[in-house]
C-alpha cells in the first residue's frame, strides 16, 4: 500500500489504523524528522484515526507537507461526516471521552504536536489538522 | 535641474510613472512603456524610485509609499537623504552612494534605513546610474527591498542555536547504574523536551537504575516548569529507572508548597550528595571509609 | 494467526510475554485474553510484559495493557512491564496516559529480579 502526498486515505475498518499508522511513519521519516517526533506524530495520528473509526466509522485521512524558510513540515488532516462534537472545548479537557480510550485523544495529540485545529459541526461531520514542524 | 532630463515628477498618487519617458531616450535601457509601468506597479515589495543627477526623488511606486510611508506628492523634489538615519547622514552616506553609483554604474548597500513615522527598516539598496545613448547622466533608479522581517528571522534562529548550545544539558554517568543531570536556568516546555530525551536515552544506553536532576541551577520554579520536571520524572519512571530531585533549596521548597506541587510521589533532597546517598541505596551499595589502623 | 504472533515464555516460573511490535485492535485484544488463559493454568510467581519492540503506544493500546495488569494483580500476579523504548515514554508522558504505579523495568534481568523482590514481599506479609 502506498499513499501520495495530499491524496485521501480511506479509513473504513480497524484494520486502516494500523496502515495509517504505517504510512505516516514513512512520510516522517522522509520529512527528516528524529525517532522521538516520529513517534509522537505516529502516535497523534493514530488517536485521531481512532477517533475516526470509533465515532463516525469511516472518514480519511490525508498528509501535506509545509515548507517555509526556516523550517519544514508535515501536516496530517483527519476528515468524517460523523456525528460532529458538540462541545470542542469540553472535548479538548484531559480525561474526556465518550468512548474506550483514556480520553487522551484530542488533548493529548494537541500536546504531542506543534499544532492542532477542530473544525466540527453536528451531524455534519469533524475536520482535525495537526501540524508538526522541524528546523532547517 | 537639467533641462535635457527626461525623468520628471509626476506627483499624484504614487500610481503615475513618467508615461512622457521616451523609450529609446532617456530610460531606453528600462523599456519605459505600458509593461514597465505595470512592472512596477506590481513589484509591491520593492521601492522603486528615479532620482535626478542631484539626488531629488522623480518617481515614486506603491512598494516606496507602502513601506518608506510617504505617498508620491509629499515626497517628490525631496532630497533621498531623506530616508537615511543621522548616524548615516554623518558618514555622507547619501552623497557617498551617488558618486559610486557614477562612477561604477551600480552602488549596493544594506543598511538601516528611515520610514516616515521615524521608524527605522532594515534595507537592501541598489542604486544605479541612468544615462542617455549619448552617455550624459540623467539621474539614477533606486531599488529597495525591506530585509526588516528576514533579518530578525535570521537573528532568531543565530539565538535560538545559541541558546541550544548554552543550555544543552549535559547528562553524566557518575556512577555504574547512576546518572546526573545538573539542570540551570529555566525550562520551557521546549527545553523540557529536549531534557526529556537527552535524559532518557542516556538512561537507556548507561542501563541507569538511578537518575539524579539536580535543580541547583534552576532560578525560580513556577507551576509549569514543575509540571515539566514531574513529565520528565514520570517519563524516566516508565522505563524503569527512578528519580531523584536533588538541590531542593529552601526557597524552591517554599515555592512548590505555596505553589501546591505535590511532589510526594518523588524522591527529593537538599544536597546533591544526599541524592547521590540514596542512589547508592537503591542500588544496594554502601560506601565504606577505608580504615588506616596505624594512627589513632 | 492473531494470537500466535503472542509469544509467552515460562521461565523461573515467571510468565514472559512479548508484546508484539504494531499490533493492530484484534491483537491487542487477543494478548490481553492469551495472557490470562496462561495465566489462569500457570499461576506464575509473576508476570513480565516485555514491550522494548512496541513502537507506537496509543491510548487504546495502553489502556489494554493497563487493564491486563489490573487483571492480573486481582488473580494474584504482580506484573513487571520491561523495556519501553525512551521515545515511546516520552510520546506516553505527554499523551497523558497514566501507568499509576505500575512496576516497570529497564530490561528483561532488572523485571525478574523485581519480580522476585515483590514475591518475597508478599510472602512477608
Amino acid at each position: 500500500m502506498t499513499l501520495r502526498l495530499n491524496e485521501d486515505f480511506p479509513v473504513n475498518e480497524e484494520g486502516d489504523i494500523v496502515m495509517a499508522r504505517r504510512l505516516v511513519r514513512e512520510f516522517a521519516l522522509q520529512r527528516g524528522f528524529g525517532s522521538t517526533d516520529i513517534t509522537r506524530i505516529v502516535t497523534a495520528a493514530s488517536e485521531l484515526i481512532r477517533n475516526i473509526y470509533v465515532y463516525a466509522g469511516k472518514g480519511f485521512m490525508r498528509v501535506s507537507f509545509n515548507e517555509e524558510v526556516v523550517r519544514v513540515g508535515i501536516t496530517l488532516t483527519f476528515s468524517d461526516q460523523g456525528p460532529g462534537i458538540p462541545d470542542i472545548a469540553k472535548a479538548m479537557e484531559p480525561g474526556y471521552s465518550t468512548g474506550r480510550s483514556m480520553g487522551m485523544g484530542l488533548s493529548g495529540s494537541k500536546r504531542l504536536m506543534d499544532e492542532l485545529t477542530i473544525r466540527s459541526e453536528v451531524g455534519k461531520g469533524t475536520t482535525v489538522i495537526i501540524v508538526k514542524w522541524l528546523s532547517k | 535641474m537639467k533641462t535635457q532630463s527626461q525623468i520628471h515628477a509626476t506627483g499624484g498618487k504614487g500610481e503615475r510613472v513618467p508615461a512622457e519617458v521616451p523609450p529609446n531616450q532617456a530610460a531606453g535601457s528600462l523599456g519605459s512603456d505600458e509593461s514597465y509601468r505595470l512592472l512596477v506597479l506590481t513589484l509591491r515589495d520593492y521601492a522603486i524610485l528615479m532620482l535626478n543627477p542631484e539626488g531629488l526623488v522623480a518617481t515614486w511606486n506603491p512598494g516606496a509609499e507602502r513601506f518608506k510611508g510617504y505617498r508620491a506628492d509629499e515626497i517628490i523634489g525631496k532630497h533621498f537623504s531623506i530616508f537615511y538615519p543621522a548616524e548615516a547622514l554623518a558618514r555622507d552616506l547619501p552623497r557617498i552612494e551617488l558618486e559610486g553609483a557614477t562612477k561604477l554604474g551600480v552602488h549596493e548597500d544594506v543598511g538601516w534605513r528611515v520610514r516616515k513615522d521615524g521608524s527605522q527598516f532594515w534595507a537592501s539598496v541598489t542604486i544605479s546610474a541612468l544615462r542617455s545613448d549619448e552617455g550624459v547622466l540623467i539621474g539614477f533608479s533606486k531599488v529597495t527591498k525591506d530585509l526588516t522581517l528576514q533579518r530578525a528571522a535570521e537573528a532568531r534562529i543565530k539565538r535560538q542555536s545559541d541558546e541550544i548550545l548554552e543550555l544543552a544539558t549535559p547528562v553524566m554517568q557518575v556512577w555504574k547504574g547512576v546518572v546526573m543531570a545538573p539542570l540551570i536556568g529555566s525550562l520551557d516546555s521546549a527545553r523540557t523536551q529536549q531534557f526529556m530525551e537527552r535524559l532518557l536515552n542516556r538512561v537507556v544506553e548507561t542501563n541507569s537504575s538511578v537518575a539524579l536532576v539536580d535543580i541547583m541551577g534552576v532560578p525560580t520554579i513556577d507551576t509549569k516548569t514543575a509540571q515539566h520536571l514531574i513529565e520528565s520524572i514520570t517519563a524516566v519512571r516508565l522505563l524503569g529507572a527512578q528519580v531523584v530531585l536533588t538541590g531542593v533549596r529552601p526557597g524552591i521548597a517554599q515555592t512548590l508548597v505555596h505553589l501546591g506541587i505535590n511532589l510526594a510521589d518523588i524522591l527529593t533532597r537538599s544536597s546533591l550528595a544526599g541524592g547521590l546517598q540514596v542512589a547508592l541505596n537503591i542500588l544496594k551499595l554502601e560506601v565504606v571509609a577505608k580504615t588506616r589502623g596505624l594512627k589513632e | 494467526m492473531t494470537r500466535d504472533n503472542i509469544s509467552v515464555i515460562r521461565l523461573k516460573d515467571i510468565l514472559l510475554v512479548t508484546v508484539p511490535p504494531e499490533p493492530d485492535d484484534e491483537t491487542v485484544s487477543a494478548f490481553q485474553e492469551k495472557v490470562l488463559d496462561v495465566m489462569a493454568s500457570n499461576e506464575p510467581r509473576g508476570l513480565v510484559l516485555d514491550i522494548s519492540t512496541v513502537q507506537t503506544l496509543d491510548s487504546f493500546f495502553a489502556r489494554t495493557l493497563m487493564e491486563t495488569v489490573q487483571m492480573a494483580a486481582l488473580m494474584g500476579t504482580p506484573t513487571v512491564i520491561a523495556g519501553m523504548r525512551p521515545d515511546v515514554a516520552i510520546t506516553a508522558t505527554l499523551l497523558g496516559l497514566s501507568f499509576g504505579r505500575t512496576l516497570t523495568a529497564r530490561n528483561m534481568d532488572s523485571a525478574f529480579d523485581l519480580i522476585i523482590e515483590k514475591a518475597a514481599e508478599d510472602l512477608s506479609i
